[in-house]
């Protein structure tokens, strides 16, 4: 094949993704709103920032669907008459800087150590699980409580908390399939032929525990995001006039009976962007595996 | 087996320990707890006599003594918040954790299986689709959401289940849906993600080759290869679980071990937190022997390192 | 190979069939339970109380199921006045500056069958002022006050104290009598008293019952037994009693009072406020001081985030407390004035662009840190630089009492304030008192007076209290005022009840009937 030719095949491959993403609703939806979320992150509190902090009592608990005090009222108001609409879209800066530090790094962290006590085995490997077993027994409220409390409640002192706690699950995963994974055959091979065992790890093991560990971290995404709503609550999280989405869940909390969009908007944007990662993640999986593909390019087939 | 056993509980053991050093000097970090104990208006003579007569004026050190001395006698700690030896109360608290936890966790996984096997079966078909988004939904909802709204349509308008409380049957329906929702989303989710792999392995061809039925490709064939992960999701979930289901024990009044720590961590009464942790400790260290063996059953070439 | 697979089909199917079992078990609905035919009252609480002591029963945990109702006081404090009125003890007068005669009432038993005298009641106040046991009672209302007893009589005790206690009789309203075979070495679970209603179990995490006591010596009342239960959340404690599971949630949030026929709302006797740190630039101006003052419209909280009950403070004790001063006059609105105050600072070389910090405590109140951070908007809104810090009690508390960060911001500190014990005594002197372990002041004016109220009774003492609660306000300017708060309880349709100021400490079973 000549080096035209392998282009080609390049260019080829890159606009029928393109096309796949267009073909499956879902999954493009789901893309277009994680755009769209990503352009609140870049913009939103430059945007919107004095809509969210404006008080205004008269419009305090206003309910959602009326355009009577501008267009930025659609999803009402809340117990002091700001824009909730406005404060979601500010709040996604925070909320996702906050949930996608967390959420990576403790899957990266979980992964490493987790392949280092699958693979290297003995000694280490007892070393590390039993680690785990404590961080995962250490109560995380504590946890939040002694670094917060020792520390300042700072944006960054939150993620390195959240990520302590998700952490054992993602190590846990890990070794499981490591363990598995490493008495295979293509593996036995691999190391017969002499590869190293980071090659090993990197080129063999990785792309099979890959999916996996992804949608974990999916689903995760909102178990950070409401985490951290439960440590605000407490006092212990982010507080005002910081926002996030996991905050305004937790103030809208004690209006549920009265003025329950409070706590409904910001808990579906929650909802919408797990679900959105999720499917994209999907998405991109079946794309991504030979074997699945074709379940995409057949016509038809995925409009169900 | 003995052996693997043997040398688990040791390492486990020498783990525990660490934990409880590690909860025992942190906890100490978080403040005096004078201040949270007195009222309000107590006055600074008061003040000092308090923490000198329960010994929180002294250095962390030498209250680790002091505690290792009690427990040699097996004095486990006083409550002073409620007056009463912290290990019973968080004895007293543990049996509703762990009913909690074992009847949604064994629902969790039953359904999420179903829902997940069924739905990698066809990804991308109606079920799929349906399936993994309500369950996916369902656990991204913030939990005391669901819960009180839960209170407010089906024990205040529709009048059918009790607002809250512990009981029978009725009781238990909507603290058990509620706490559901996370660990059956996130199963399904990795069930399916699991069968999603297993159905296109080479084992799984080779058993469709030999003729066996689809529902036992499904459910026996891919299952059991996809079971590694699923098994160690689930017993993730579990830990949390009988860490104590806070949102569930607040909401609805269960009495159990999660609400307990919370407000134990936040009134600064050390000795509960202390006790508290033990418990759970213990109970994680044991749920993770158990996962252990439960791997090398679904996977023989797994051996005990 | 075969054989594994066999076995994890059959460990399967047993799961399968488990859950069935479980579905088919969790698809039935019973019927609700209502509220008992009984002539019991369900009372939510929102939290488990931490003991039932009797010399607890002055937090308000604890009094709300045992104050009154299974232990009673020597006196009673009037929640409508202030006024005094006998309970345990007929009848008192002075003997001199430091004592005090108390004539018992005759005929009274505690509920385990031994008699109240002077002896016995000598007993239960020498163990609440015990400092084995960490009584509320002594360390909330006494400090460093300690009383000693003598009887004089078979029923006439002799109280003494180590100063002079002008309103001594006042002050035992706080004091609840335990019978005399109660443990004196440590707390207890199971108070004995001699009240209306008898201690029955506890069943921890779950609930209290009292039952009525036939041995008691005054009415008897209606209601034959009490449960308490408790839940955490203000919807579902309103949700029960509107359900019929429970009859009366002493404490909902006002957003859960929305039906006029069964919530009412009453004076708590807690005073909310912004402590100011005077010691802090800009703080330290009084001028930068009054401005927060006339920058906070008060009308706006009222009626929107908080109860339209509320009533505006001008002072740290609420009108029915002997010492309050009617003639303070609330600060109106007035942000014109604020900038014109600040601008004039700032001319003067006070440095108004320092950041001030408002430290808040989450939970304090409902919708407390919605407060704040309206406040916080208004006093931006007067050209002053703020930042808002909300924390949990614990760290919050570390700004509350002394000794003080010294390298702290200026500091204006949410806090929340609760007189129910008839005089500004209680109130006073930790607050303001150069020695007051949460003052952020320190006056040697208003201290002389403070110390002279504290000697005086009557009329004069009433006065004097009054001239102190002016001089903050007006002199020193050193709190932001809020509110006089209210509470809302919800009663349920079937009994008979009104909520008082007391009922944030007390919930006296006694006087409720049923409809």
């Amino acid at each position: 094949m000549s080096t035209a030719e392998q282009e080609a095949l390049i260019i080829r491959r890159r606009s029928s993704w393109w096309q796949l993403l267009l073909r499956d609703r879902f999954a493009l939806v789901a893309a277009l709103w994680l755009i769209c979320l990503f352009a609140c992150f870049l913009f939103g509190p430059e945007l919107f920032g004095k809509a969210a902090t404006t008080l205004n009592l008269r419009a305090r608990n206003m309910p959602p669907g009326s355009t009577e005090q501008g267009w930025l009222m659609i999803l009402g108001g809340d117990a002091l008459g700001r824009s909730i609409l406005a404060r979601l879209i500010v709040a996604a800066r925070n909320t996702l800087a906050i949930a996608l530090s967390a959420v990576f790094l403790a899957m990266i962290a979980g992964a490493v150590l987790g392949m280092i006590a699958g693979y290297f085995g003995r000694g280490i490997g007892h070393v590390i699980m039993r680690f785990a077993d404590i961080l995962q027994s250490f109560p995380s409220l504590l946890l939040a409580v002694v670094v917060l409390y020792v520390l300042e409640p700072s944006v960054p002192n939150l993620i390195i908390v959240l990520a302590i706690t998700r952490l054992p699950v993602y190590l846990r995963v890990t070794r499981a399939e490591v363990l598995e994974i490493r008495e295979r055959v293509f593996v036995d091979a691999a190391r017969a032929l002499g590869s190293s065992r980071y090659h090993i790890l990197r080129r063999h093991i990785t792309p099979v525990i890959a999916p996996t560990l992804l949608t974990i971290l999916t689903v995760d995404f909102s178990i950070v995001m409401l985490a951290e709503s439960g440590l605000s609550f407490l006092g212990i999280g982010i507080q005002p006039p910081e926002i996030t989405w996991g905050l305004m869940v937790a103030q809208g909390r004690n209006y549920l009976s009265q003025a329950w969009w409070l706590a409904f908007f910001p808990g579906l944007a929650i909802m919408l962007a797990t679900l959105s990662g999720n499917i994209l993640s999907n998405w991109l999986r079946i794309v991504s595996d030979p074997e699945q593909r074709w379940r995409l390019e057949a016509p038809g087939k995925n409009d169900a | 087996m003995a052996h693997f056993l043997g040398r688990r509980a040791l390492h486990s053991g020498i783990a525990l320990i660490g934990l409880i050093l590690a909860v025992f000097f942190l906890v100490r970090l978080t403040g005096d707890p004078t201040a949270l104990y007195l009222p309000i208006d107590a006055s600074l003579q008061t003040r000092i006599e308090f923490a000198k007569k329960h010994g929180f004026d002294r250095p962390a050190t030498e209250q680790f003594l002091v505690f290792l001395k009690d427990v040699s006698e097996g004095d486990l700690g006083y409550s002073l918040r409620k007056q009463r030896p912290a290990m019973e109360l968080v004895l007293e608290a543990y049996p509703t954790t762990l009913a909690l936890a074992g009847v949604a966790m064994t629902l969790s996984i039953v359904l999420a299986v179903i829902v997940g096997a069924l739905a990698a079966y066809r990804p991308g078909g109606v079920f799929d689709r349906v399936g993994s988004m309500a369950s996916l939904a369902g656990a991204s909802a913030p939990d005391f959401w669901v819960a009180i709204t839960g209170i407010l349509v089906f024990a205040v308008t529709l009048r059918w289940l009790p607002t809250s409380g512990t009981g029978d049957l009725p009781y238990w329906i909507l603290p058990i849906v509620v706490l559901m929702l996370r660990p059956f989303g996130l199963m399904v989710q990795v069930v399916r993600a699991s069968m999603l792999g297993a159905l296109s392995s080479a084992y799984v061809k080779t058993a469709r080759a030999k003729g066996v039925g689809e529902t036992a490709v499904i459910f026996v064939h891919a299952l059991r290869n996809a079971s590694l992960s699923v098994v160690t999701v689930a017993g993730d979930l579990t830990v949390g679980l009988i860490n104590g289901a806070v949102i569930v024990e607040t909401v609805f009044g269960w009495p159990g071990v999660g609400k307990l720590m919370i407000d134990s961590v936040i009134q600064r009464d050390f000795p509960t937190v202390q006790a508290a942790v033990m418990v759970t400790a213990t109970a994680i260290f044991l749920l993770n022997i158990l996962i252990d063996l439960l791997y090398v059953a679904l996977d023989p070439r797994i051996r005990h390192q | 190979m075969k054989q594994k697979t066999i076995a994890f089909e059959l460990r399967s199917s047993r799961l399968l069939v488990g859950a069935a079992a479980l579905a088919a078990v969790f698809g039935v609905t019973a019927g609700v339970q209502s509220a008992q035919a009984q002539k019991t009252v369900t009372v939510v609480l929102s939290e488990e109380p931490e003991g039932l002591d009797g010399c607890n029963s002055n937090r308000s945990t604890v009094g709300r199921v045992a104050k009154q109702n299974i232990v009673e006081t020597l006196t009673e404090i009037d929640p409508k006045d202030g006024s005094i009125t006998p309970r345990l003890a007929t009848s008192w007068s002075k003997i001199n500056d430091t004592t005090w005669r108390f004539e018992l009432r005759k005929g009274v038993k505690f509920h385990d069958g031994a008699s109240l005298n002077a002896e016995t009641a000598s007993k239960a106040i020498a163990r609440t002022m015990d400092s084995k046991l960490d009584c509320e009672t002594r360390t909330k209302s006494f400090g460093d006050l300690k009383l000693s007893t003598k009887a004089v009589g078979s029923h006439t005790l002799e109280i003494s104290a180590n100063k002079p206690v002008p309103i001594l009789p006042t002050r035992m309203g706080v004091v609840s009598l335990s019978s005399p075979n109660t443990s004196m070495d440590k707390l207890v679970l199971n108070p004995i008293g001699t009240g209306p209603y008898v201690f029955d179990k506890w069943t921890p995490g779950q609930e209290i019952v009292l039952k009525r006591f036939d041995g008691y010596w005054g009415k008897k009342p209606v209601v034959e037994g009490a449960r308490y239960i408790w839940r955490s959340e203000s919807t579902v404690r309103a949700a029960m009693v509107k359900v019929g599971e429970a009859d009366i949630a002493p404490n909902i949030a006002v957003q859960d009072a929305t039906d006029p026929s069964m919530d009412f709302s009453y004076p708590n006797s807690e005073t909310t406020r912004l402590r100011i740190d005077v010691t802090r630039p800009p703080l330290n101006d009084k001028r930068v001081r009054l401005a927060l003052e006339y920058a906070f419209d008060r009308d706006a909280l009222r009626g929107s985030i908080l109860s339209k009950d509320i009533e505006h403070a001008t002072q740290i004790v609420v009108p029915s407390i002997n010492g309050h001063n009617p003639a303070i006059k609330v600060r109106k609105y007035d942000p014109a004035e604020a900038q014109k105050l600040i601008a004039e600072a700032k001319a003067a070389g006070v440095p108004v662009d320092t950041e001030i910090e408002i430290i808040g405590r989450t939970n304090i109140y409902p919708n407390g840190t919605e407060a704040m951070e309206a406040m916080m908007a208004m006093f931006q809104a007067a050209g002053l630089k703020m930042k808002l810090r909300m924390m949990e009690v614990g760290s919050w508390l570390k700004y509350l009492s002394k000794p003080y960060d010294e390298n702290r911001a200026p500091i204006l500190l949410q806090a929340q304030h609760d007189n129910n014990n008839g005089d500004a005594v209680f109130s006073i002197f930790n607050k303001y008192a150069c020695g007051g372990l949460q003052s952020s002041i320190c006056d040697k004016n208003l201290d002389a007076m403070v110390a002279k109220a504290g000697t005086l009774s009557g009329d004069e003492r009433r006065k004097t209290w009054q001239e102190v609660n002016r001089v903050i306000n007006e002199d020193l300017v050193a709190d932001v005022w809020m509110y006089h708060m209210v509470g809302y309880s919800r009663v349920g349709n079937r009994i008979n009840f009104t909520p008082s100021i007391s009922t944030n400490s007390e919930l006296h079973l006694e006087d409720m009937t049923f409809k």
